[in-house]
């Protein structure tokens, strides 16, 4: 009878895999491509792409996929197809959240199928659905992209595509958004837009509660809201194309519970802002540039595990992540810059004249301009001393390894510009009086 | 029995001949892997090199050590991985090549059925296929539960319908129920695991019942059961609501389908016998069996009409008082709680009642253990359940009611058996510890006692290759 005792309970719980949606944004754009060509042609990427899609869906009868591309003057859903088109393939449940891709008209692109490709679709998908040899699912998917793909590339002239060297400078014009990148800004709102964004604020209040109620009882491994699927983006992006804008509205983005997860196929451009990102979110980035062929073993090994395998795997991390923040009025990596105390804008350097700042326009006082730019002050900690041995000091020097910046502050006194050393920005900026 | 215990029985030749086709490839990889081990199979899928065994060490967690093996014992057995070396290993040949085929598209294999090109006849869509598949397995689980002697519904046997003889007899042979005299036949305890499965279980339950009778009759039947079993995972990749040619099958799968057609897993129209058309029973073979529990699948389920019924599944809120509410007007559903529940009231769409210790026992009494009602309550709990277990991070059922019910059970028995191995008489204390941990590290061990030095684990191959392996290590 001694297995009858209070000891031993047994816990029924639901068991089973939660489904999860990966989506994955592609930069479409040709110049990029056309730049990528000889090491690794978009036909071969997408290949890979594919194969690693229906990897994913393999996983399990309930996983999800979309797939935005986010093109040189536009971003359109590859799949699943927009309502306008043929609704044939809409077995995926987000029907829903197509109607709201088209939201937003604040004079910008709007999100929207290929045009056309109703007919294009019906063509094509005919002859590989039926095919013998692949699974219908698969067929499917592979059908939808490809002539989404086709019909985008051939609606694209050259008009769309931006001529101007990117790395131009540009000459002041005020912190305006930029049109260049509102293919990728829209593309990756309208993954936002998609069902969760209903439940995004209860899934947060979940998430504060969860944490909350894991600092105050002990440690108890968060399992996810099986009722939702599990959203895990991936950026799939070119680097020929800096992307610098306007990057605080995204990372404000980014302050949500998702993981981003970034392979970056190619070297040109110092991906800063996706390394933040994916430092912020805690997903992963990939660079693919020491060998952009073997793509799909880089999408296999880091990005096929989803969050319920990430549990139990190793997640390749970065060993640095880039800090530096743009300016705000050339869109460019600055390391040290000046900070407007009112409004936290960053400039490379003062705006000429009596301009004041170009944001919130107040006039500021160039204060001690010419001494050593701040160097962002630490709040100190204190340490436990061990065995009468004080822990080893941190150095506060420039090339502090990334997870000792959150410990930063910096004071901003009011009415001035501030000098500051930006790349040790990755912390909160806090008025001083 | 389950299909991870048949396919764990095969030889690693009947393996590699089912691994030839990429659907079964595919739908293997899809239904018996646990999640980790498919994280595995992938990342080695296009490895052109062989795995380290110290590379996956350093890519999983520490803590993670116990999932890890227990995917690598599953693969193994599944002669998914093989060793390439002392240390690394690598998929299986065939298998990596038939699942590169699925996933990449390709090949001539056929594997993935052959469309038929006639017209589909304007009465089948998906409700029909739906209902029909619905009404075929009904029948069989009536068939099932009307021979309980409890049962307040018998006279719907003699209500005409029910499943073709071919069938019973199979239900007969699999001893789920037994012919007590020529007329009145009654369930036997497999037939109680059998009705208290989900829906998916049940068909596998059936389908591996009818391979092991296709193996005993041998080749007089002239059916292969590897060729079978490889026609089932084919089927469970079509897609639901296409008609597929029956011509384009070889003789010996086209005399499969009329079995299938009572089993309800496909339909054939009247009047055209060139095309088959697989029902919603066979599409989702191999989906996992939680994943159909699955939100989207829920849904579908509850407003298509599902497998078996909108109201049979995920239909049961248990309380921690012991009162149970079933939303169901089905009469299957509710025969099937009577089994184990005093029903004490019944509305239209609501039957509610109470577990009891005279009706556990009652239960225990007829054959049912307890975790059978234990884990028929976890898999039709409620989607309201389901939220709140999320939401405050609690079991899904109240733990109170599961003591309460093995507690219950415990009260008239007090012995549970499990088939298995006794290991005993080490040469020293070392080797019993290092065995019986590696044992209770790939999950098989099911007692140990540490003074005596023996320990007890329910499977014998992996530990057997162990010893083979420190032993030579010792030489």
């Amino acid at each position: 009878m001694n297995r009858i005792d209070a000891s031993d309970h047994y816990e029924v719980t639901a068991t089973g895999q939660t489904p999860s949606l990966l989506t994955i944004i592609l930069d479409t754009n040709p110049r990029a491509w056309q730049a990528l060509g000889p090491t690794l042609s978009i036909s071969a990427a997408l290949a890979n792409i594919l194969v690693f899609v229906n990897a994913h869906l393999a996983f399990g009868n309930d996983n999800q996929v979309a797939i935005l591309a986010a093109h040189s003057h536009r971003a359109v859903w590859l799949y699943p197809k927009p309502p306008s088109s043929d609704s044939n393939s809409s077995k995926n449940a987000l029907s829903s959240f197509k109607k709201k891709a088209g939201v937003g008209g604040d004079g910008d692109v709007e999100m929207t199928g290929v045009n056309g490709n109703g007919n294009s679709h019906k063509n094509t998908a005919a002859p590989l659905g039926t095919s013998a040899n692949k699974y219908p699912q698969f067929a499917a998917i592979e059908s939808s992209i490809l002539s989404s793909l086709q019909s985008l590339i051939a609606e694209t002239d050259a008009a769309d595509i931006p001529l101007h060297d990117p790395r131009r400078r540009r000459p002041h014009h005020g912190p305006v958004l930029h049109q260049q990148n509102r293919p990728l800004l829209r593309a990756r709102e309208a993954l936002l837009d998609r069902p969760q964004r209903q439940h995004h604020r209860q899934q947060q209040q979940q998430q504060r509660q969860r944490r909350r109620r894991r600092r105050r009882s002990s440690r108890r491994p968060t399992s996810p809201d099986p009722a939702r699927p599990h959203p895990r983006p991936l950026r799939l992006r070119l680097g020929t194309r800096p992307v610098h804008r306007h990057h605080e509205r995204r990372l404000r983005r980014l302050a949500r519970p998702h993981p981003y997860r970034h392979p970056l196929p190619l070297p040109h451009a110092s991906p800063t802002f996706l390394q933040q990102a994916a430092f912020i979110t805690g997903g992963s980035y990939v660079s693919a540039s020491l060998n952009p062929r073997g793509l799909l073993t880089y999408l296999m090994l880091g990005f096929l595990p989803d969050a319920e395998a990430r549990a139990h795997l190793l997640q390749a991390t970065q060993d640095r992540v880039d800090f530096r923040a743009a300016c705000f009025c050339h869109r460019d990596v600055v390391d040290t810059g000046f900070v407007c105390s009112v409004c936290l804008s960053i400039f490379c350097e003062v705006p000429p004249g009596d301009a004041g700042c170009l944001t919130c326009g107040t006039k500021l006082a160039l204060g001690n301009y010419g001494n050593k730019p701040a160097v962002v002050p630490r709040k100190k900690k204190k340490k436990k001393r061990v065995n009468g041995v004080s822990g080893r000091e941190e150095t506060g020097s420039a090339t502090g390894t990334p997870r000792t910046l959150k410990a930063f502050t910096l004071e901003v006194e009011l009415g001035g510009w501030q000098h500051v050393v930006l790349d040790r920005l990755r912390c909160r900026i806090r008025h001083r009086g | 029995m389950s299909l991870s215990d048949y396919l764990e029985k095969l030889p690693g030749t009947t393996f590699k001949r089912l691994y030839q086709q990429p659907s079964t490839a595919f739908a293997i990889f899809r239904r018996m892997l646990p999640h980790l081990a498919k994280t595995f199979v992938m990342a080695m899928l296009y490895m052109p090199t062989p795995f380290l065994i110290s590379d996956l060490e350093i890519w999983v967690k520490p803590t993670s050590k116990r999932q890890k093996d227990q995917a690598l014992a599953t693969l193994r057995s599944l002669h998914i991985i093989q060793s390439a070396g002392p240390q690394s290993m690598t998929l299986t040949t065939n298998f990596r090549n038939s699942l590169r085929l699925a996933l990449e598209g390709g090949g001539d294999h056929h594997s993935f059925g052959v469309p038929s090109t006639l017209p589909v006849p304007s009465d089948v869509d998906l409700a029909f296929l739906d209902r029909y598949a619905r009404k075929k397995w009904d029948d069989i689980l009536h068939y099932v539960v009307n021979s309980v002697e409890y049962s307040d519904m018998r006279d719907k046997d003699t209500s005409g319908g029910g499943p073709k003889a071919s069938v019973k007899e199979l239900l007969i042979a699999g001893r789920l129920v037994e012919k007590r005299s020529v007329a009145t036949i009654s369930i036997t305890q497999a037939g109680f695991t059998f009705l208290l499965q989900e829906a998916n279980s049940q068909v596998w339950t059936l389908l591996l019942l009818w391979l092991e009778a296709a193996d005993a009759a041998g080749e007089r039947a002239g059916m292969d059961s590897v060729d079978m079993l490889s026609f089932l995972f084919l089927l469970a990749s079509l897609e639901l609501g296409r008609g597929y040619s029956t011509d384009a099958l070889p003789e010996p799968r086209r005399n499969m389908l009329p079995y299938l057609v009572d089993f309800g897993l496909i339909y054939i129209p009247p009047h055209d016998h060139q095309q088959y058309f697989p029902t919603r029973l066979a599409t989702t073979l191999t989906s996992s069996e939680s994943s159909l529990r699955s939100v989207s699948a829920g849904f579908l389920a509850a407003s298509e009409g599902g497998i078996s019924d909108a109201g049979d599944k995920n239909a049961i809120i248990l309380e921690t008082n012991f009162r149970v509410y079933a939303y169901t007007s089905s009469p299957l559903q509710i025969a099937v709680l009577a089994l184990f529940c005093e029903l004490k009231m019944r509305f239209r769409e609501l039957v509610s009642g109470k577990l009891s210790r005279q009706s556990i026992r009652k239960a225990v009494d007829m054959g049912i253990t307890s975790d059978q009602i234990i884990s028929y309550l976890a898999t039709h709990a409620h989607e309201q359940m389901h939220r709140l277990a999320a939401a405050q991070k609690k079991p899904l059922l109240p733990p109170v009611i599961v003591d309460q019910i093995r507690l219950w059970q415990l009260d008239t028995e007090r012995m549970s058996v499990c088939p298995g191995f006794l290991f005993k008489d080490f040469e020293s204390v070392r080797e019993y510890e290092d065995m019986a941990n590696f044992a209770g590290e790939i999950g098989v061990l099911k007692w140990r006692n540490d003074r005596k030095g023996m320990f007890f684990a329910s499977k014998v191959e992996q530990i057997k290759d162990f010893m083979k392996n420190r032993r030579k290590a010792e030489q």
